[in-house]
């Protein structure tokens, strides 16, 4: 099954079966959990927004 | 069990409970639609209405403000707990709206998920286009305004095209299959190839 065969698959059960937002919520918790956590570790000690800023430059954010 | 999503007179009710993405861009537009017109569009109608993806921008498009009315918003965004990647004061920022570029909030201590603040004027003709023809949503108590589905489906179609667009829209098709409209296909597909912009 490719991607766009596995979007058609996941649209089509979704539309019967609610339940199945239950997963995405866990997937959505999850990756902006660990974003806080990495964020927290990766400017320890360090002026918050000053280094958020040169990193948000790093990746072309800003 | 039950079905995604159902109609509501002219809303439509997303059938799933909130979560820590809904409640962040909550928060954000409690505060945000006290100054100005907004319009939630691209990432976040996907993912709203299921698509299984993580996003770290929330795009909102707004109707651009005087400077005086934009001081208003960004203090207020501050003092409740927003920060902005473009500087801390209004003064500073404001330079990236008059050139009509996008600014970006986050909470105080994060990164991410931001609020991806693009300015509208008539000068752009679609975004000033689906910013006055919002289609009402709602997810438990939480009522906010995005494109109409077809407008959404096409401008990822014709105007961003990149993989993960192309999937979005794919996705908007299959679940709203039994609510698109054959007409307003046609007629928005006039608005957005439209490239005099």
């Amino acid at each position: 099954m490719n991607r766009i065969d596995f979007i058609d698959y996941y649209a089509e059960k979704l539309k019967s079966d609610s339940s199945i937002f239950a997963q995405q919520k866990m997937l959505i918790e999850s990756q902006m959990q660990s974003s806080k956590s990495f964020f927290r570790n990766h400017f320890k000690g360090q002026d918050f927004k000053t280094a958020a800023r040169e990193y948000l430059k790093n990746i072309g954010k800003i | 069990m039950g079905e995604a999503y159902k109609i509501e007179g002219d809303t439509i009710v997303i059938n799933r409970e909130l979560n820590e993405l809904d409640l962040f861009v909550k928060d954000f537009l409690d505060m945000f639609k006290k100054f100005t017109n907004y319009l939630l569009v691209s990432g976040y109608v996907s993912i709203t209405s299921g698509r299984s993806r993580a996003t770290e921008d929330v795009d909102i498009l707004f109707l651009v403000l005087d400077k005086s009315k934009f001081n208003e918003l960004f203090n207020y965004l501050i003092k409740n707990g927003f920060w902005c990647y473009q500087g801390d004061t209004a003064e500073d920022v404001y330079t990236y709206i008059k050139s009509m570029d996008s600014i970006r909030f986050a909470r105080n201590g994060e990164v991410f998920p931001n609020m991806e603040c693009i300015p509208v004027n008539s000068s752009k003709k679609a975004q000033f286009f689906e910013l006055n023809n919002p289609q009402k949503a709602k997810v438990k108590d939480f009522e906010f305004l995005i494109p109409p589905i077809e407008f959404e489906i096409l401008y990822k179609e014709i105007r961003l095209k990149s993989e993960k667009d192309i999937e979005d829209a794919r996705h908007l098709r299959n679940v709203f299959a039994e609510i698109l409209s054959e007409e307003k296909f046609n007629k928005y597909k006039h608005i957005i190839g439209d490239k005099n912009e």
